[in-house]
């Protein structure tokens, strides 16, 4: 049996956040019902034989993550009743790992106590910075004290599992501001910290108090001052970066994360959710109404060689353990290095990857233009 | 209608640009009725794109126009439209020669310009009848009694009842009309001599081929005559002659002394067909040919690379198109090392070679490269061998070379006199040598000096028009060849010579010109992966030097919910970008940066 990833997109937020562009509404209560609805349709629908065959023949559930949005929004028992119907695509590994996504300020012992009845043990918190000024300015609906509580109460809960999303590169952000967050963070005593760099994304009202002048995002050299800040006070606490925006105590790494990024097979369920199964990808509606209406499946593609070579360069230069060149060699039939012996031995001097034990690997510095590196190792011939 | 050669005239317009050649010429179609209102697009004459759209004729056109006069007789109007810029300023003198009379267009707001004076010179040169025209009467600002006035002060042409008009509301073309049959003298050719056609335009019909226009001087053509050229010293049977319309050809049996209009012979190449040149019979050759005639040589050359490699063949067939009809443009292949397969093309002067990408990237929808423009240096080598060059890169290794020499222009300067100061220090700038300075009517002054042809087309035109805020006119025509201490000036990126990016220039220019160039280059260069030093240098003496500072940061943070379509359409647009930069080396570099050289502080 092959493993499987399931992802299932909750669509629903208490607010919007300044940078968010994803599919996500605040409000649309009368939607949740519906949205259950379809969503429980649709696994029933992969619960039974499509043109990928009979799922549960081929594979069993190694991870499920539900994001969004806000999951820890709704009704505990809708997530329940939810992953209770997954079993049905595919039996659920014995040590399957279940993460639900939350905003602290939406949680309850009552919620996280359902969420553990169902098998959920993965909780990601989105608390993005331990600065309450600019908490509110990114929109967040919660405080610096409200993420203490919500780890205490996760903990209380039985979570043993506890990811915390932070976000540095922020309008106004000092280097001071981002080392108090790291070490509260740290302080928490979380298992997994995931820090991402704020992209501004065109349409949001952060991308416009930008344009206008009202905020100004720190450049590019104070951004990496603030990456290289979290990888030396991480590492210190004993977190290793295994992916270029992901940190984990030993044995913490998020696997479902990983089977992106390894290029497993993942079923995507629910609004703007994105699949990879068996060498093809397609997609679901970004809006709700494309997705209540029964829209699916959309700008599906069978992956080329060429596409599958792309993806794996990209993909697996994000991670600490690098490409696999013995896969790479197996499964496109010709060694990596060859038609980039010259690309990668600039790359190696210039102290931007290196080789060993079989993979190739980012260094810090490499990662730091990880898409530089990868356009110049696609080269002509890939 | 019968032949009759007191019932002809031949004329052109001239005019400073915008007092409304165009549109003068636009009201005379109408007028006459060779064109109804509703096949009227504005400025008729001005078909390409471009013409209209710069405001500029590019190639001559000729159309006739039966016209009867108040007289009650029938004439037959030829109006000769000319190019007008100095690039073309040849082309302009063969169509004027092709005349008896020019209708001089003046703004009855702006008065006389600089232009407006060049052109009257040309034309008297030309020993033509000039009869002014003051248009654009309609606007408040008019005050044709000052401009008639100026006229006869300034130019010294009897002004006594000229035409006053408006071309655009179709105000006084009927006296224009009248003035030209009253006042422009008939041609009056020999229909008896030996035939004597002067050549003023070539261009390629899909049909018929090569096609010239002529004034016929002397003699008469016909259908199936065996024609020479003078110059051109090949020979063709004659297919079709006859008279343009606007929108198309008139064929008749033959073409007689004093008419204008084309002839057919089923030529193939434009090639052979040269402008100035002189059309007789084989039968009966005239023993002269028409005076004047000059063959048309390139000026200024670069290199046109298509932007995608496999553009290649596209560039030639649009070439090989342009080329059909314009003779001065030539072009042959060459390589670059950072630029690939491409072109090196020669033009008249900077604005055909402007034209001729423009014509490129429009008509033919090509993204191009273009290498900095050169003119041709004559190097004597120390085995006594002298070579033409026209592209740097192919300049010997200096220890080959004993000397080398610019070619130079005699440029005429004709400028209000209160920018005599600043158009003197820009020709010193220029490397100019002063030779003469005269005062001409209406407080303006003719200055003339000696300048290396490779400064007149680096920036001289810009110069001059923001140096004299566009009032003053220039004019060159090439003098010689003269010895000149020039270097070659190299770029060399990441320590690799970029071939595409090396210039000649005098040595007293190379530093200034080096340091400004890898100014350009730095800001046209992206941030890359690696640090990348850009030097300029002669000779491997590295005389100016900047750097592009490696990429600080490149990363998409997040793949969300195994979302990677972002990340993949950000690599396909950074795919599509690397594809549009050239490889020097191990440097990408943007197709602009390549312009860099061109550009000015």
């Amino acid at each position: 049996m092959k493993p499987l990833s399931l992802y299932i997109h909750i669509p629903f937020c208490a607010r919007k956040c300044a940078y968010c562009d994803f599919a996500s509404w605040p409000g649309r209560e009368a939607d949740w019902g519906r949205y259950f609805d379809e969503i429980e349709a649709e696994i029933r629908l992969w619960s039974e034989e499509t043109d990928f065959g009979l799922l549960s023949e081929q594979y069993s559930i190694a991870t499920v993550f539900i994001g969004g949005g806000t999951p820890t929004l709704v009704d505990a028992a809708c997530l329940e009743g939810v992953l209770d119907a997954c079993r049905g695509i595919a039996p659920f590994e014995p040590d399957a790992e279940i993460t639900v996504e939350g905003n602290p300020g939406t949680l309850t012992p009552e919620k996280l106590a359902v969420c553990r009845r169902a098998g959920v043990n993965r909780l990601s918190l989105g608390a993005q910075s331990f600065d309450d000024g600019l908490l509110k300015a990114l929109g967040r609906i919660h405080t610096a004290a409200q993420i203490k509580q919500a780890v205490a109460m996760a903990r209380d809960a039985g979570f043993d599992n506890l990811n915390l999303d932070l976000m540095y590169a922020l309008p106004g952000q000092e280097m001071a501001q981002w080392r108090d967050t790291l070490d509260a963070a740290v302080a928490l005593g979380v298992d997994h910290i995931s820090a991402y760099s704020l992209i501004v994304e065109p349409g949001t009202p952060m991308a416009a108090r930008v344009a206008s002048g009202a905020a100004t995002v720190p450049d590019d050299d104070a951004v990496n001052a603030m990456q290289r800040e979290a990888i030396s006070r991480l590492s210190a606490a004993g977190y290793e970066r295994y992916e270029i925006s992901n940190y984990a105590k030993p044995g913490f790494e998020c696997r479902h994360n990983l089977t992106y990024w390894r290029r497993g097979d993942y079923l995507g369920l629910g609004c703007a959710a994105h699949s990879l199964l068996r060498g093809r990808r397609f997609h679901n509606p970004d809006a709700l109404e494309d997705y209540l209406s029964g829209m699916r499946r959309l700008d599906e593609v069978a992956l080329t060689r060429q596409d599958a070579m792309e993806e794996t360069l990209m993909l697996s230069t994000r991670t600490a353990r690098g490409l696999d060149l013995a896969a790479w060699a197996r499964d496109f039939g010709a060694p990596f290095n060859q038609g980039r012996e010259r690309a990668l031995a600039r790359l190696e001097a210039g102290g931007l990857i290196e080789a060993g034990d079989g993979f190739l690997r980012l260094t810090t510095r490499g990662m730091e233009v990880q898409d530089a590196v990868v356009l110049e190792l696609m080269g002509e011939t890939v | 209608m019968k032949y009759d050669q007191s019932r002809i005239r031949n004329f052109c317009i001239i005019a400073h640009i915008d007092h409304g050649k165009s549109t003068l010429a636009d009201r005379i179609l109408e007028k006459t009725g060779v064109m109804q209102l509703r096949d009227m697009t504005d400025q008729v004459l001005d078909s390409m794109e471009l013409e209209r759209e710069r405001g500029i004729t590019i190639k001559s056109k000729a159309v006739r126009m039966p016209y009867r006069a108040k007289d009650g007789v029938e004439y037959e109007l030829n109006l000769i439209d000319t190019p007008g810029h100095v690039d073309f300023t040849y082309e302009v003198s063969r169509a004027l020669a092709a005349c008896e009379g020019a209708v001089l267009v003046v703004d009855a707001s702006q008065g006389i310009e600089a232009q407006t004076l060049a052109n009257v010179y040309m034309a008297l040169d030309h020993d033509l009848e000039i009869r002014p025209v003051i248009n654009k009467i309609d606007l408040p600002s008019a005050q044709p009694e000052v401009v008639r006035q100026e006229i006869e002060d300034e130019i010294g042409i009897d002004c006594e009842g000229c035409p006053l008009v408006s071309a655009k509301q179709g105000v006084g073309i009927e006296d224009v009309l009248e003035d030209i049959v009253n006042n422009i003298p008939a041609p009056q050719d020999d229909i008896d001599a030996p035939l004597q056609a002067l050549i003023f335009d070539s261009y390629y019909d899909n049909y018929r081929g090569a096609i010239s226009s002529v004034r016929v001087k002397a003699g008469s053509v016909k259908v199936g005559d065996r024609i020479r050229m003078m110059a051109g010293k090949c020979e063709f049977d004659v297919t079709e002659v006859g008279a343009y319309l606007p929108l198309g050809y008139s064929p008749r049996e033959s073409l007689n002394a004093g008419e204008v209009g084309y002839i057919a012979a089923s030529i193939k190449d434009i090639a052979d067909i040269h402008v100035g040149d002189t059309i007789t019979l084989a039968a009966n050759p005239a023993a002269e040919p028409l005076p004047g005639y000059k063959p048309v040589l390139p000026m200024v050359y670069c290199g046109i690379y298509p932007a995608d490699g496999a553009d290649y063949e596209s560039l030639r067939d649009a070439l090989e198109k342009l080329r059909l009809n314009d003779a001065a443009l030539s072009y042959e292949p060459e390589t670059s090392v950072a630029l690939g397969y491409g072109f090196r093309c020669g033009f008249l002067g900077l604005l055909h070679m402007e034209i001729i990408q423009q014509r490129l990237e429009r008509e033919f929808d090509l993204d191009l490269v273009t290498t900095a423009p050169s003119v041709v240096y004559k190097v004597i080598k120390t085995d006594g061998e002298t070579v033409m060059i026209d592209n740097p890169t192919n300049l010997p290794p200096v220890q080959e070379i004993d000397w080398m020499e610019e070619p130079m222009v005699d440029a005429q300067v004709i400028t209000p006199q209160d920018y005599v100061g600043a158009i003197m220090e820009l020709c010193q700038d220029k490397r100019g040598t002063f030779r003469d300075m005269k005062y001409i009517e209406g407080g303006r002054v003719l200055l003339k000096y000696d300048l290396p042809l490779n400064e007149v087309i680096y920036d001289f035109f810009d110069q001059l028009k923001s140096r004299t805020r566009g009032y003053a006119s220039f004019d060159y025509e090439l003098k010689g060849y003269e010895r000149s201490d020039l270097v070659k000036l190299d770029m060399l990126l990441n320590g690799e010579q970029c071939d595409a990016l090396s210039i000649i220039v005098h040595r007293d220019r190379a530093y200034p010109r080096g340091r400004s160039i890898a100014e350009k280059l730095k800001e046209a260069i992206p941030r890359q992966l690696f640090e990348i030093p850009i030097q300029a240098a002669i000779g491997g003496k590295v005389i100016a030097r900047e750097t592009v500072k490696a990429l600080r940061k490149d990363v998409l943070a997040k793949c969300y919910g195994g979302d990677i379509s972002r990340k993949k359409k950000l690599l396909e647009k950074q795919k599509e970008g690397k594809k549009r930069m050239r490889q020097v080396g191990s440097v990408s570099v943007p197709s602009e940066a390549f312009m860099a050289v061109l550009k000015m502080d």
